[in-house]
């Protein structure tokens, strides 16, 4: 391995814009090089943006150096340079797996599944069935993801620990879902209890005339978390980590509410 | 009740109070009971009737609490509710005292957070 290292090097070194790169940082990764591995895979995604196995690679590393936020936007480029690779879906699924997002995570190997990733996505696929506690058929997992309310707010939660839900005005479920940190569905029992608070907050906004309700906002010991109406009496509630800044989180509400309205408008389908 | 009237009484939360009025854009602050929703001590500006900002305030921050409690989010620290003509902020500890802030929605809730939690500090 050393020698390849010092050949692929070599040959790099008389030709940066070789697709050696690709082997090299692989190689360095495998040696746990993570840093100089990074450099590499950078400069060589630098000179070839469109090349799906440079945003794959950089992703691998990103991984292997924890930085998820990173592998799964290297991951999202290689799909929409190629919907199809098998190793960015089984990537994402596993990032979405690491974070408690079963039902994307399925979704995701669900796709590797159906294009061909082997007995290894079979059981990765099988482990998060178990985890999340369903079970979806392949036909049905190869549908969008948006097409299932639960996704409502997928693509507009990015961070480790973000959920959102929409509840009617009786705190049932609209769509969204609410994940704690040890993956569980709390949707339907967090929905229920929340929307006790939103009923006192228009109580007192209304006796101390100070107009409508805009938002509520909350810290706790684990989370904070913010709530706001949308059409129709529902209510949008986005609860995020601790740390998450205060100002952040109602950016990500507001985000929220507009999708809930579109989707609320266009009859609860997108 | 400080801040009401000219023959005011200095209460040991007053200084707390004082310094949460202080801030710009706020209509009163005060000292409230969780459990029954009594004035401890306020700092208002005129036309603000105490009482029913405690009561309220009071009910909604332990509707708050409750509901993250069997939620299982943990206590309440900190509540923030925006309205169109105005903003009520409350934060509470380990005790059944709760600080509440009536403000415009001008303020700068940031700072408002800020003086509360540091309040709430010496509160405890």
């Amino acid at each position: 391995m050393a020698d390849d290292i010092r050949r692929w090097s070599d040959e790099l070194a008389r030709e940066p814009g070789s697709l050696v790169f690709l082997q090299l940082g692989e190689a360095l990764r495998r040696q746990q090089q993570l840093e100089i591995a990074l450099k590499i895979a950078l400069r060589g995604l630098e000179r070839h943006p469109q090349n799906v196995d440079a945003h794959d690679l950089v992703a691998r590393i990103a991984v292997d150096r924890r930085d998820f936020a990173r592998a799964f936007e290297e991951w999202e480029s290689v799909l929409k340079l190629e919907a199809d690779h098998v190793g960015a879906m089984k990537g994402l699924g596993y990032l979405c797996f690491q974070h408690g997002r079963f039902a994307e995570a399925e979704w995701y190997l669900g796709r590797a599944a159906v294009g061909g990733g082997g007995p290894d996505v079979t059981s990765a696929l099988e482990m998060v069935r178990r985890s999340s506690g369903g079970f979806i058929e392949p036909e049905a997992v190869a549908e969008r993801p948006s097409d299932d309310p639960q996704w409502l707010f997928a693509d507009l939660l990015v961070d480790d620990g973000q959920t959102a839900l929409l509840l009617d005005g009786n705190g049932y479920v609209l769509g969204g879902l609410y994940i704690d940190q040890d993956g569980n569905d709390l949707s339907q029992e967090i929905g229920a209890q929340l929307t006790g608070i939103s009923e006192e907050v228009r109580r007192a906004a209304y006796h101390l005339d100070i107009g409508e309700c805009r938002s509520i906002t909350f810290e706790t010991e684990v989370a904070v978390v913010g709530m706001a109406p949308a059409t129709d009496q529902s209510l949008i509630v986005v609860a995020a980590s601790k740390l998450t800044p205060l100002g952040l989180l109602r950016r990500l509400l507001e985000r929220c509410v507009e999708r809930s309205t579109q989707w609320l408008a266009k009859g609860g389908t997108t | 009740m400080a801040g009401e009237g000219g023959d005011d009484l200095m209460s040991p939360y007053t200084p707390i109070l004082e310094s949460l009025t202080r801030q710009r854009g706020v209509r009163a602050s005060l000292i409230v009971s969780e459990g029954d929703g009594l004035v401890v001590d306020s700092n208002l500006r005129f036309g603000q009737d105490g009482d029913r900002v405690a009561a309220l305030a009071a009910s909604m921050y332990r509707k708050a609490r409750l509901s993250a409690a069997a939620a299982r989010l943990g206590s309440v620290a900190f509540l923030q509710l925006d309205a169109e003509r105005g903003r009520i902020c409350a934060a509470g500890g380990r005790g059944d005292l709760v600080l509440v802030v009536v403000a415009d929605p001008s303020a700068n809730v940031g700072l408002i957070r800020v003086e509360l939690l540091r309040a709430l500090e010496s509160l405890e």
